[in-house]
């Protein structure tokens, strides 16, 4: 049995996937380690970084100091310091002030670094998956066709309009796409999370009392995600059981439906109302254009949540739009390049000596080939993409962990922007880790190495 | 002795095609005609650019996009009664064998009973009516075909082992994945019939079944080749073409794998094209050889003929080029020169720049393909009688 | 016994190193001339360089005598509040103003005085875009030239010695590939103070070890198993020799390929960094113009299209000159990379 376990464990797949596990561990401590440098080599004391703040008592101080263990000699602080990251012990924020009911022994008044990161994390996750998806969709299925269909013409158009994208200054670009649909337009709200009076008289959402201290649309939009991220476990999962199946209409009926009870499900879940404390809901549109105010009547004692998550989707409509634009170009012409190559490759033209359809070929061979490269280009792109994210975040005062970073970088709240710097580190490394394991799936040649 | 009845699959006349390119047209393929009969392994021969793959790509409609086809038909047969190959060739050029008189011309009329053949006889065009079941075999003109029209006789009509083997499979699919796809694109059949025929296969070139399940690359050279001849076998073509079915393979395998389709095809009774450069590959294989250079086919006949005694130069000059172990010790004869530039080809017979036997008129004409010995045809204005 | 007769060349070697030099260089810009997307990268970078280097410093002089009139050089001379006594002050990117133009109606369209007209403090927004365009230039190409040096280098060494050092150096450059460099700028810049020299070095070596060292150490190894190699060591050549005068010449293509691209992202960075105010050190720049233009409230305020001046120019400029770099970068890509040229 044990012998049995330890086959899988170490063939194909699973091993490879142990492998870059381990790999990005050991890349994960030569970037703190990195850190650590960088933050002892400042001028001054460490201890000044995390307590520097005037408003912090000295109490408080002492309380930090003993938690970080800032008075050690370096190598116990170093020690401690990667222990920390581990616990949670980032330190206490200069700027924000505390907000939960009970407040942290060690920071008081201050709100911890750990606190601020776990609420803004999920924000940044979404609006970085969804995004990351649907530029790769586009860009790789508009390579191909532009790749399948030659034309000079078509060809360098899209090159001027893909280096353009490409390189576009993302600020800037932002800023003028706000402009334009939320300003000129006024489709999309200017910026933000959520449309605060929409959600003012809610107290309790499920079993969750929101009255003080953490915030209702926490609790909805972590719903959101989690049924986000379920949702697109369970396709994914079905899709793959849904391989072995020998016959294509069997393959249809089993995505199909997979599609349909998640869809269902989901309209159940935020369509019913929930068990909460609201009086009215009026979900305000806050663009310029106002075609209705919403008004929802649930009975006494519910909550809808189907309009309160609609609510963060017009929110996230326009920094999606943004990121996308910028990203697929890239994807776009480096798809085109990768399939044309491909195409001249024998077994494309071997599939179509065999007679199959033209979408096949091109499909089922020459773009499955053709995504390789790609995969791999994206995977270096993920460190460009986070960046990209901050800027937009910022722009649209998304409240994510990019915006984190740079509000506490401007602030000089260095704890906060430490701890947000090795976590957007991390963050960036599983998405790494993520699509080396895709990659790995796409490749069968990579697993057996 | 009995005369093995045997009948034709393949009618290539005159076929030529040249490739457009930035410094002129090479003209590739020029006036090539031959034929094939069920059952017939026929040896394409011919150094390395004079136009046999190309030959083979215009048959299947499968030239890159600066190939621009000249003229020419390559009439694919099937048998009268097959209903389907006749409705596809309404309003093509088609070549009808009504008991041994073969009929030219453009289809009209498919009717329950019999057709409707627009005719090119004595120089004119007139319609002809034809009983259904006199007709032995139907061919259609590939050359006529659109893309689409191609699409079924693709594999299931001829199919093709691919210069380079290992490079027609897809890396990123299972091989038997690869072979089961071929055969669902032309015929319905469920994936656990397709298994078990993809095992089938699979013994006959002398692979484990369990091979099926994996990935390419998990192959050995001499594998890919039998599983490649595997997947052209897959839907039980009427023709298939072997380009260079060897060559990227080392000399022992090589030799291994030539029996072994030689037995295939003597088993299965299949029409083969081989296409080689190597004349000991085509020995060893073909019942029928045509010699190519320089884009035209120079000779053609049965090739124990072709061997004992040939009748263009320049496949005596091949011939001269090959050791025979058996025989008496020869000087090797190397063929002075180099093979001609095909966008700017020899006027008159191309090959006359290297000819020994070169006279005035194999410059100025081009000679005509004819047949010199008893069913030896061969283009030349001096031939070896 | 006689003796080994010495061969002496009928010209000193570095001429006729210099002779293959220029023929080569010849060639590949015969090749990369081909390339149109590389010809108009070039075509810009040239405009911009010409724009900076050469336009900048006589624009003052240029609008003195061409754009105003000497009425009203007479009355900036005598005007009541700011008067000035030479034209330099009016184009000063930093602190100028145009004194016949009253506060109030700053930021002013395009006029003749103002080809791009002016910010909201009235300074002239060509002559800001003109002098960001030299220190833009210059970051760039230092940061850029000083990531070729490291990724060179480190990539010739690790191909050469190989084992701990090559692990080492290639785990390094994982953790410089995989992390957002501009977050850590922009933690980094709050930290410390950062001015535009200081900021070339940090990209420098930021970009230095990071995916160029990947690249050159694969070439490196390539090049390191060639048979000149070999000839070299036994010629009896040290490490030093081999490694610089065998190894790094072949890398240098590569390098100065994947310069380009660097240099791409040093202008992106410093753009993004002065943009959110972290670069206290510089006094003007792209960035910085468009930031002034947004916390003025000038591009989300109603009617921003009004003011397009104030932002539009800048932002091109960058998205020009970063594209402009990176499709020479692809024009240079066919040139040194043979697989990717046209049939």
């Amino acid at each position: 049995m044990i012998t049995r376990i330890w086959q899988t464990l170490t063939s194909g797949m699973s091993k490879y996937i142990i492998v870059r596990l381990l790999q990005i561990i050991l890349v994960l401590y030569l970037y703190m380690t990195l850190v650590f440098i960088i933050l002892e080599a400042q001028p001054g004391d460490i201890t000044d970084i995390y307590t520097a703040n005037p408003k912090i008592t000295p109490e408080a101080k002492e309380a930090i100091k003993e938690q970080l263990g800032l008075d050690k000699p370096i190598y116990e602080r170093y020690f401690n310091y990667l222990r920390n990251f581990v616990t949670g012990h980032l330190g206490c924020s200069f700027k924000w002030g505390n907000i939960s009911p009970t407040p942290d022994p060690v920071c008081r008044e201050q709100r911890p670094t750990w606190d601020l990161i776990k609420e803004r994390l999920p924000r940044t996750v979404v609006l970085f998956l969804t995004y990351t998806i649907v530029s790769f969709y586009i860009g790789f299925f508009m390579g191909k066709l532009i790749a399948w269909r030659r034309g000079a013409v078509i060809e360098y158009l899209s090159t001027v309009v893909g280096v353009t994208l490409f390189t576009v200054f993302t600020p800037w670009f932002a800023l003028l796409l706000v402009w334009l649909f939320a300003v000129n337009f006024g489709v999309v709200p200017i910026g933000g999370f959520i449309n605060p009076d929409s959600w003012t008289n809610i107290r309790q959402v499920g079993s969750v009392d929101c009255s003080i201290g953490i915030s209702c649309s926490n609790v909805v939009f972590n719903h959101l995600l989690l049924w986000l991220g379920g949702l697109t476990l369970f396709w994914g999962i079905v899709y793959l059981w849904s391989r072995r199946l020998p016959y294509a209409w069997q393959k249809r009926a089993v995505r199909w439906g997979a599609v349909a009870l998640g869809l269902v499900l989901a309209g159940f879940f935020f369509g019913g109302g929930w068990p909460g404390e609201v009086d009215r809901v009026t979900l305000a549109r806050d663009t310029k254009f106002q075609f209705f105010i919403w008004h929802f009547e649930f009975p006494a004692g519910t909550i809808p949540l189907f309009p309160l998550a609609l609510d963060f989707v017009q929110h996230m409509a326009l920094p999606i739009l943004t990121l996308t634009l910028i990203s697929f170009a890239g994807t776009m012409l480096l798809m085109r390049n990768t399939m044309l190559e491909t195409m001249r490759e024998d077994y494309v033209m071997a599939a179509k000596a065999k007679g199959l359809p033209d979408e096949v070929v091109r499909d089922k061979h020459a773009a499955r080939n053709a995504l390789l490269p790609v995969v791999t280009s994206l995977i270096f792109a993920i460190a460009f993409s986070v960046d990209g994210g901050v800027f937009t975040e910022t722009i649209f005062s998304w409240p994510g962990m990019g915006q984190l970073l740079l509000l506490s970088a401007l602030e000089q709240d260095y704890p906060v922007a430490i701890g947000a710097l090795v976590f957007t580190g991390i963050f960036a490394l599983i998405a790494h880790l993520v699509a080396d394991i895709l990659y790995a799936f796409l490749d069968p040649r990579i697993r057996y190495d | 002795m009995t005369t093995l009845t045997t009948y034709p699959v393949l009618q290539v006349e005159n076929l030529t095609m040249h490739y457009t390119t930035r410094k002129g047209a090479v003209k590739a393929v020029e006036n090539v005609s031959f034929s094939l009969d069920k059952g017939e392994a026929l040896g394409l021969v011919g150094e390395s650019g004079c136009g046999k793959t190309s030959v083979a790509l215009t048959l299947l409609r499968l030239l890159p996009e600066n190939a621009k086809f000249l003229g020419g038909h390559a009439y694919f047969f099937r048998d009268g009664s097959d209903e389907a190959h006749a409705r596809r060739a309404v309003g093509k050029p088609v070549k009808i064998l009504v008991d041994g008189q073969g009929y030219q011309g453009r289809l009209l009329e498919l009717g329950r009973s019999e057709i409707v053949l627009e005719a090119h006889m004595d120089g004119r065009t007139q319609p002809v009516r034809l009983g259904r079941d006199q007709i032995a075999r139907l061919g259609v003109d590939l050359t006529a075909l659109s893309d689409e029209e191609m699409r079924p006789i693709r594999w299931k009509g001829i199919s093709m082992i691919f210069q380079a083997a290992m490079n027609s499979l897809n890396p990123v699919y299972r091989v038997g994945d690869q072979i089961i796809e071929a055969m669902q694109a032309h015929m319905p059949i469920s994936v656990p019939e397709a298994r078990e025929r993809v095992a089938q296969l699979f013994q006959l070139v002398g692979l484990d079944r369990q091979l099926m399940d994996r990935y390419p690359h998990e192959y050995s050279g001499g594998m890919k080749q039998r599983a490649v001849i595997a997947m052209a076998l897959a839907c039980d073509p009427d023709i298939i073409i072997a380009d260079e079915p060897t060559t990227a393979l080392d000399v022992i395998v090589q030799d291994k794998i030539l029996r072994e389709m030689r037995q295939i095809q003597k088993k299965l009774n299949m029409s083969m094209i081989y296409i080689s450069h190597d004349i000991a590959v085509i020995a060893e294989v073909a019942d029928k050889v045509g010699v190519m250079y320089a884009g035209g086919l120079v000779e053609f006949g049965p090739s124990e003929a072709i061997f004992k005694s040939p009748v263009h130069p320049y496949t005596k000059a091949l011939m001269s080029a090959f050791p025979s172990i058996k025989g008496e010790k020869v000087k090797l004869t190397a063929l002075p020169g180099e093979p001609p530039d095909l966008i700017k080809p020899p006027s008159g017979c191309r090959f006359h720049p290297r000819c020994p036997y070169a006279t005035e008129i194999c410059e100025r004409e081009v000679p005509q393909f004819i047949e010199h010995k008893p069913k030896q045809y061969a283009a030349c204005w001096n031939p070896l009688m | 016994m006689q003796a080994v007769p010495t061969f002496k060349p009928a010209e000193p070697i570095w001429r006729v190193r210099l002779q293959l030099f220029w023929r080569g260089l010849k060639s590949s810009w015969a090749m990369f001339a081909e390339s149109k997307i590389g010809l108009t990268g070039l075509g810009i970078i040239i405009f911009f360089a010409f724009f900076g280097f050469v336009l900048w410093p006589i624009y003052p002089w240029l609008m003195e005598h061409i754009a105003w009139t000497p009425e009203e050089l007479e009355a900036a001379r005598n005007a009541p509040y700011g008067a000035i006594s030479s034209i330099y002050q009016v184009y000063d990117p930093v602190v100028g103003y145009d004194p016949l133009i009253p506060g109030i109606e700053n930021p002013s369209p395009p006029s003749r005085r103002h080809p791009l007209g002016t910010n909201q403090f009235g300074r002239d927004i060509l002559a800001q875009l003109m002098a960001s365009t030299s220190s833009e230039f210059m970051l760039g190409v230092l940061a850029a030239v000083i990531t070729v040096v490291i990724g060179t280098f480190i990539g010739a060494i690790t191909a050469y010695y190989g084992g701990f050092v090559d692990t080492f150096f290639m785990r390094l450059a994982d953790v410089f590939i995989l992390f957002p460099l501009v977050s850590f700028l922009i933690v980094l810049g709050s930290m410390i103070e950062l001015t535009l020299i200081k900021l070339a070095f940090v990209l420098g070596i930021l970009y230095g070890f990071g995916q160029i060292t990947v690249i050159l150490k694969s070439q490196a190894l390539a090049v390191k198993v060639k048979p000149y190699i070999e000839a070299a060591k036994v010629a009896g050549g040290g490490h030093f020799h081999v490694i610089f005068r065998h190894i790094i010449p072949n890398l240098l293509p590569l390098s100065f390929l994947y310069m380009m691209f660097n240099v791409t992202g040093a202008i992106f960075s410093e753009a993004a960094l002065s943009f959110f105010g972290l670069l206290p050190g510089i006094k003007v720049s792209w960035g910085i113009m468009i930031d002034s233009a947004h916390s003025g409230g000038y591009i989300l305020g109603g009617r921003s299209f009004q003011n397009w001046w104030l932002w539009m120019p800048p932002g091109v400029a960058i998205t020009l000159l970063c594209s402009a770099f990176y499709l020479v970068g692809r024009g240079l890509d066919e040139v040194v990379n043979p697989r990717l040229r046209k049939r």
